[in-house]
């Protein structure tokens, strides 16, 4: 049996964990107010927040698409809805929506509302700049957002003098008037919840994250057994160790972007993960998820392939082995994984001195999209400024996420326009893109060259620049 | 005033169809056609009949009354009989206890369907004389003679694609039977009174036995309209099965099977002056329809009415043909062939602007229309504000001043070009089917002071309820908050035009106002004879009755009462049918329009010529609403038209498979969102202007804008051209794979 709050009800239900909480507040709770408009998370209108537990006796309140979240990995949690928030008479949030006019045909604003009520909750930051990447996942297609984004600025106006530090955020916004009273006695409440033992059977699917598990195949996950990375604390932790980071296999995109050792060490990597799906994804997607789905375009392989990571990978018996990543993808959605086996954790090593890394990606849309094309690459010059290592990966150009091989006869060149040039033209000559819906294969191929070239621009301009 | 359903929508607790909770509903589901022409030879629904939890599987042979739902011409059977036309056609309704069993079960149909040959091409449609209705010509002056005249002569051919709605709430209807063979259907529907008719239709039942209720929309934008098959379907399994059915299209399955704005192609050819006069045009038209005539026909007269957008063409030629391809029936989207109609004349104008190796905003400013000129169909204008809204745009952002720094900014700049562009709306308010002209409103006043106004508008976020409900209040001398807008039904309201051509509110307001001041006469009577008062110096304004202009000693729930108690009637309904218009569609001649929206923008993009990608940079939007009823609502209508038209021009593809699926899911078809909208975009209504011809002096606002989308094209097309002239100008829309292609393939 699983039990959560939602809203301001305990909830114990014997549901199957498959099913999506969607369904369940529409169908089971009968409550209309969250909508579906795609069950692929792609337009945000089934936006719910999910508070989990900390260690500490907060509660951490992320918004998520609850069309491709299963509620068995809800289990203890707090789920709020657009009807738990009652405000006197309306919620900060839910007021400035109306005062900027923010909502047209009404059925992408609840979406909206709890988008903006987890920034308020959840946010580092509450800048203007932060709010509206945290409604990067929230397609609204009546407004042409200018509304909305105005409602965003003055909501950050509003809290410009809120307490941020998170252990005081949820009383500061319950002052502020961002979520009812209740919300209060909610963290006490939720220790309190009776936790059913969680027995997975042997075969039962790994959920991390599920948000595209959820869109592939939510028929059969919903008669299967399940059981959840999130529910292993033990993986959820990122950390300099020595000269590698190491990421848990639990810990999502959007906690990896945000860790204090991730924007120390790899602020880029930080800034370009905003171009991986949404907030309302990137806040239950996993990286170690990303990985092992194996679409030859993730973003998160694109990146760490360049930045030369490897896996580690255990067996149920706890049996440990580390795979570099670049070894881990065997042919078009096939890996070097077992049945039973999981990624635990992903190190990655910090830039050696001398190392640049860059990400481009080109999508149809810049937000929320798959690329047509990405790239990165890992550059190391030496103390004559020439190349010492180089690694280039390329998505979008054959069946896997692809380390570009040979590229040892560059070491020793000048990172310069003519070995720019070159290797644009061994990185394109090394692609085998296909014609899809991503786009044509000469377009493909052409722009990969073309990102190669920007990748050393950019690099050229961030290093003039500093 | 702001739309008065917001409060709702915030909380929540706004109710769609799918909200309406109905114990014991059951869920339709269509299994459709997966050949995009064929003869059925052999249809198997025994597997899907006997899955768990189906309580019915129809076809064709269960359809009670018409097997029909074409919406102009009867070429659309609800469901399939022996053939099939487009790749998504219903053949089958799949009824089961959940929507998860009713989906399961479709899949266990099997259809045996000889392939036959099918086009995909509307060009290849017309030469085969696959087409829907005539070819429609439109000759006005001599352009024959003109093209020997002019200076420049710019031709060429160009395309423009199809855009889905992707409104949020998908097509969706629940149907409720009720007792003596009535059914009851709460319907996301734009179209009332067709919908109405098209259901009665196909369950062989008088209209008196239908009922149509429509609460709002979660958008439209058009594309519930014309389409009556998810309205239909679930009506024929409540109607047979008496018990209450539910249909909701799931995301892809809407994107996949429901009509899109229709793709064009065209054939141009602009003659200019040495000093850059327009003096001829000809434009042929292809427009890409699907397999049946749905609404395309009259799509296709806007675009036909539109091609000379804000300029004077004193000579022209237009053909236009409605190209039947083997895929979904096209339909309306806002806009309605109006953006397609002005997309040909910005883009010749462009071509012409190269050619004479001038600034093309000159010459676009030189030929704008003015009063006093005719336009091809015999209109003679007047209250042209096309100019007056381009001087005021240029008061605002100096064009001049602009396309010098995107010059500069170009000289100086090789891996990033500017781009410009500006674009003049001149957008004809009325439909161009002349029936559906006219709009009725029922007010009833009760005993309490409340009012209720139904009309036959539907709200869908545009707003149209509050604009009603502020019409009804001002009209009547009620408080607003008096006044209440009902839902959209047919037994209060017989045969409604559908709401769309952005009449919603000039039709529904002006009956509206027809009703509330026959009331308001009735009331002012009665209220100076309760007070002895000569009626001329009574007046009723925000619940207050007054004499003489000093307050009396009677409530407006006072007067209510006593009126009623007094007998004196407390309902009234009205008719309106805008007035003097015509058409003659032999000569092509009339006054299809009772008036015209204009409106000018200017559009300026960053495009990136290493990646192929851009940035909106700039929108500034001059719009003539004339005194508008809402600033609130007509600025976010402004706002979400002119970025869905960004959409149109910009990043929404359609990619079709070489068997005619629609192969774009939810996963790829992408529209605007927040980032992608350019930080300045500031929309200036234009002051002082008036319409005698609707509503409180106002004009529509739902469609014209849409059109300044597509000065993003246009803009990155100039960004473009700057780099390179040695291939021909790629297609709208402008994606960045199309972009980048320009740019980087070798020619």
């Amino acid at each position: 049996m699983l039990s959560f709050i939602l809203n301001q009800r305990v909830v114990r239900t014997d549901e199957r964990p498959g099913m999506v909480l969607l369904e369940y507040i529409r169908g089971v709770a009968c409550l209309s107010g969250t909508k579906e408009a795609c069950r692929e998370g792609e337009c945000g209108a089934c936006t719910v927040l999910v508070g989990r537990p900390r260690p500490d006796g907060g509660v951490d309140y992320r918004a998520c698409a609850s069309c491709l979240l299963p509620i068995g990995d809800v289990d203890g949690c707090h789920i709020v809805t657009v009807e738990g928030l009652i405000g006197e008479p309306l919620t900060l949030v839910q007021r400035l929506i109306v005062e900027n006019n923010a909502s047209q045909c009404g059925f992408c604003t609840p979406g909206i509302v709890l988008s903006l009520t987890g920034f308020c909750l959840g946010s580092p930051a509450l800048s203007y700049e932060e709010a509206v990447n945290a409604l990067d996942g929230n397609i609204c297609r009546c407004t042409g957002y200018v509304a909305i984004r105005n409602a965003a600025r003055a909501l950050c106006e509003k809290l410009a003098k809120a307490d941020t530090d998170p252990a005081l955020r949820l009383a500061s916004m319950t002052a502020s008037g961002v979520v009812p009273e209740y919300f209060r006695a909610i963290p006490a409440q939720l220790a309190r919840l009776h936790a059913d033992p969680r027995p997975a059977g042997k075969d039962a699917v790994l959920v991390a994250g599920g948000t595209d598990l959820f869109v592939q195949r939510p028929d059969q996950l919903l008669e299967s057994d399940l059981c959840f990375l999130s529910d292993r604390r033990d993986l959820d932790y990122v950390h300099v160790d020595g000269d590698v980071l190491r990421a848990g296999g639990a810990v999502t995109i959007e906690e990896f972007r945000r860790s204090a050792v991730v924007r120390r060490y790899f602020p880029d990597v930080a800034r370009d993960l905003l171009r991986h799906s949404s907030t309302i994804l990137r806040n239950k997607a996993t990286l170690t998820g990303n990985i092992v789905n194996a679409s030859p375009i993730g973003d998160a392989a694109i990146i760490l392939l360049a930045l030369d990571a490897r896996l580690v990978i255990v067996n149920a018996g706890g049996a440990r082995r580390e795979v570099p990543l670049s070894k881990f993808f065997l042919g078009y959605k096939k890996k070097n994984i077992a049945c039973g086996e999981i990624v635990s954790e992903i190190i990655i090593p910090l830039l050696p001195a001398g190392s640049r890394y860059h990400f481009e990606k080109v999508s149809n849309r810049a937000t929320l999209d798959i690329a047509a094309v990405n790239t990165a690459l890992r550059l190391t010059t030496g103390p004559d400024g020439t190349i010492t290592d180089i690694r280039v990966s390329a998505g979008g150009v054959g069946p896997v996420p692809m380390l570009i091989a040979g590229l040892e006869k560059f070491h020793g060149r000048k990172p310069d326009a003519a070995t720019a040039e070159a290797l644009g033209q061994a990185v394109e000559a090394a692609a085998r893109p296909i014609d899809d819906i991503r786009g044509s294969a000469a377009y493909k191929k052409l722009l990969l060259g073309q990102l190669v070239r920007a990748h050393f621009a950019s690099l050229a301009a961030a290093g003039a620049a500093a | 005033m702001k739309n008065e359903d917001m409060n709702m929508h915030v909380r929540g607790a706004s109710r769609f169809v799918d909200d309406i909770p109905v114990p014991g509903c059951l869920h339709a589901v269509l299994f459709t056609s997966p050949v995009a022409r064929g003869s059925i030879r052999a249809l198997d629904i025994s597997k899907a009949a006997a899955a768990p939890g189906v309580v019915a599987v129809y076809t064709h042979r269960d359809v009670p009354g018409l097997n029909q739902v074409g919406h102009v011409l009867k070429d659309q059977p609800l469901l399939a009989i022996d053939s099939v036309e487009y790749i998504g056609q219903p053949i089958a309704i799949v009824v089961g206890d959940t929507q998860r069993n009713a989906q399961r079960a479709v899949k266990l149909i099997t259809a045996d369907i000889e392939k036959l040959e099918a086009v995909f091409d509307p060009r290849e449609a017309a030469a085969k004389g696959l087409i829907h209705g005539a070819k429609r010509v439109l000759v006005n002056g001599d352009p024959d003679a003109a093209f020997a005249k002019c200076k420049y002569v710019a031709q060429g051919w160009l395309s423009s694609g199809p855009q889905e709605h992707f409104y949020f709430e998908t097509q969706r209807a629940l149907a409720e039977p009720g007792e003596h063979d009535t059914i009851k259907v709460h319907a996301s529907s734009q179209s009332p009174g067709a919908f109405h008719r098209h259901i009665a239709e196909v369950l062989g039942i008088p209209m008196h036995k239908v009922e149509l209720d429509i609460r709002r929309l979660g958008g439209g934008f058009g594309g519930k309209e014309s389409t009556a098959v998810w309205m239909a379907a679930p009506a024929m399994a409540a109607f047979i099965l008496k018990r209450p059915v539910k249909l909701v299209l799931d995301r892809n399955e809407d994107i996949a099977t429901s009509g899109k704005r229709h793709a064009y192609e065209y054939d141009y050819k602009i003659g200019l002056d040495a000093d850059g006069r327009i003096l001829a045009y000809e434009i042929d038209l292809f427009q890409h329809a699907g397999a049946c005539a749905d609404i395309s026909l009259a799509v296709l007269g806007r675009s036909f009415l539109h091609v000379t957008g804000s300029y004077n063409v004193p000579n022209i030629r237009i053909t236009a043909v409605s190209c039947r391809t083997n895929i979904p029936p096209n339909n309306a989207f806002r806009g309605f062939g109006v953006p397609q109609g002005t997309f040909s004349i910005e883009a010749a104008l462009e071509r012409a602007a190269e050619l004479m190796g001038k600034d093309v905003e000159a010459i676009k400013r030189r030929n704008l229309l003015r009063d006093g000129d005719v336009l091809p169909y015999g209109v003679k204008l007047e209250g042209v504000n096309a100019e007056r809204c381009w001087e005021a745009l240029d008061k605002k952002v100096n064009i001049a001043a602009r396309r010098a720094a995107v010059a500069e900014y170009n000289k100086t700049h090789t891996s990033t070009k500017r781009g410009l562009s500006v674009v003049p709306v001149c957008f004809g308010i009325s439909f161009a089917q002349m029936a559906l002209n006219q709009a009725t409103a029922l007010v009833n006043i009760y005993v309490d002071g409340s009012v209720s106004v139904s009309t036959g508008a539907v709200e869908m976020g545009q707003g149209v309820n509050t604009k009603i409900r502020l019409v009804a209040a001002r009209t009547l001398g009620a408080a607003v908050d008096r006044v209440r807008v009902d839902t959209t039904n047919t037994s209060r309201i017989p045969n409604a035009s559908p709401t769309s051509a952005s009449t919603g509110a000039d039709l529904n307001g002006m009956a509206t106002k027809f009703a509330c001041e026959k009331l308001y006469a009735r009331l002012r009577a009665f209220a100076a004879k309760q007070l002895e008062a000569d009626p001329a110096t009574v007046a009723i304004r925000d619940g207050v009755i007054s004499v003489c202009g000093k307050p009396a000693d009677l409530t407006w729930e006072k007067l209510a009462a006593a009126a009623q108690w007094a007998r004196v009637d407390m309902s009234e309904h009205a008719f309106y049918a805008t007035p003097n218009l015509h058409y003659d569609n032999q000569a092509e001649r009339g006054r299809p329009f009772a008036y015209y929206s204009y409106g000018t923008s200017l559009t300026e993009v960053l495009v990136d010529c290493v990646r192929g990608t851009y940035t909106i940079e700039a929108l500034d939007v001059v719009q003539d609403v004339g005194e508008s009823l809402s600033a609130e609502i007509d600025l976010g209508q402004i706002q979400g038209a002119v970025v869905q038209g960004i959409g149109w021009a910009t990043m929404e593809q359609i990619r079709y498979g070489a068997d005619g699926r629609v192969l774009t899911g939810v996963n790829a078809y992408k529209v605007p969102d927040i980032k992608f909208v350019p930080q300045r975009f500031d929309v200036t209504l234009l002051k002082d202007s008036s319409n005698p011809y609707a509503i409180c002096n106002s004009k529509a606002i739902g469609e014209p804008p849409f059109i300044h989308g597509l000065g993003a094209y246009f803009a990155i097309l100039g960004a473009l051209r700057g780099v390179r002239k040695d291939k021909p100008a790629p297609g709208l829309p402008l994606t960045p794979e199309k972009v980048f292609m320009y740019l980087h393939e070798p020619v």
